[in-house]
């Protein structure tokens, strides 16, 4: 007659615990938020530059962290990245290739002055903000903004190196898996894009 | 940024990027932090595993079994009708009478005594002396 003191029970015992699995996803999630959190803001200047208007930036940014989370979860963490600014640099691209599609059909089309919605504009929406006032936040400001028309000046690849490898700090190997190219190719779009900006900028930079 | 030092427009347009992520306004920062916990609802769930098992293929175990626990006991308690009329093969259900009736019973025991002590007789009558012979 077998005693049930012999039988092994460590597997079937509750220890009030979650599972393994649960714990798994739990801490993916958790990894996930963590570095969607540390690069959503940094995303949305990169998307914000190179599109000129907030709603579009956002959008590209909600959809990056979305095909990321759908897509890449499960790859390691380190990985997340380049393959994050990938996404990112792809959803800018698609924008503005609609851009330029609509803008071709747009010419047969009744303008924004047309519109009777558009004629009168809310004044506040176009008034400086008072904070601004400072000499030195409005030198900042200024100096951004430079910045900001400098990079969009670049050819596009030029500015991806630039923003992903200078302002973001990734290594030659990340920024070639997130622009889809060689390393090759990196280092002489970054080295074209530092010369360009040089010019642009003066050598007061 | 790590295999060669940064030149000056490098570290300034670094630094000024910086400052202009520190100033994204409130509105904008509430918006990314929405966005980012509706994709967090998006990661793909694991399935639920039971001993090593994913959820499904126990769960479909688990009714393959049922189904055939079913069909056997429909099978077992339809009887004789159930394999056909002209099966000559006892079903269960006569064993069990045999069993009953020739094994168990006190009346079986019975009649197999009745059965000895009448050949025991026939025996005895055989071997005694007909009422014609002389002696």
């Amino acid at each position: 007659m077998p005693h049930f003191d012999t039988l092994n029970c460590d597997s079937m015992a509750w220890d009030g615990t979650a599972t393994e699995p649960e714990d798994a996803a739990l801490e993916q999630r958790r990894e996930l938020d963590k570095f969607l959190a540390a690069v959503e803001r940094r995303a949305f200047r990169i998307a914000q530059v190179a599109l000129r208007d907030v709603d579009d930036a956002l959008d590209v940014v909600q959809e990056s962290m979305l095909k990321l989370v759908r897509k890449y979860a499960a790859k390691p963490s380190a990985e997340w990245r380049p393959l994050f600014y990938r996404i990112l640099e792809n959803g800018i691209r698609d924008l503005q290739r609609r851009r330029s599609i609509r803008k071709r059909f747009m010419v047969w089309l009744p303008g924004p002055k047309d519109d009777p919605q558009h004629e009168f504009e809310d004044p506040l929406e176009n008034a400086a903000d008072p904070a601004a006032d400072a000499p030195v936040r409005l030198m900042q400001s200024q100096a951004i903004e430079r910045l900001d028309a400098s990079l969009r000046a670049l050819p596009a690849r030029q500015r991806q190196a630039f923003t992903l490898r200078n302002l973001e700090g990734l290594d030659v190997a990340e920024t070639a898996l997130a622009m889809g190219c060689s390393q090759g190719s990196v280092k002489t779009h970054y080295s074209r894009a530092v010369h360009h900006l040089r010019a642009q900028l003066g050598e007061a930079w | 940024m790590d295999d060669h030092s940064a030149t000056p427009l490098e570290e300034r347009s670094r630094r000024l990027f910086d400052e202009s992520i520190a100033a994204v306004d409130m509105s904008v920062r509430s918006r990314l932090t929405r966005a980012r916990h509706a994709a967090l609802e998006a990661v793909p769930r694991r399935s639920a595993r039971v001993f090593g098992m994913p959820f499904w293929k126990v769960a479909a175990g688990a009714t393959a079994a049922a189904v055939l626990a079913v069909a056997l006991w429909f099978t077992l308690s339809a009887g004789p009708q159930a394999v056909g009329a002209n099966d000559s093969r006892p079903s269960f259900e006569d064993l069990g009478l045999v069993a009953s009736s020739d094994q168990g019973s006190g009346d079986a025991m019975e009649m197999m005594q009745n059965d000895v002590d009448f050949y025991a007789w026939v025996a005895a009558k055989a071997a005694q002396p007909g009422p014609g012979h002389a002696g």
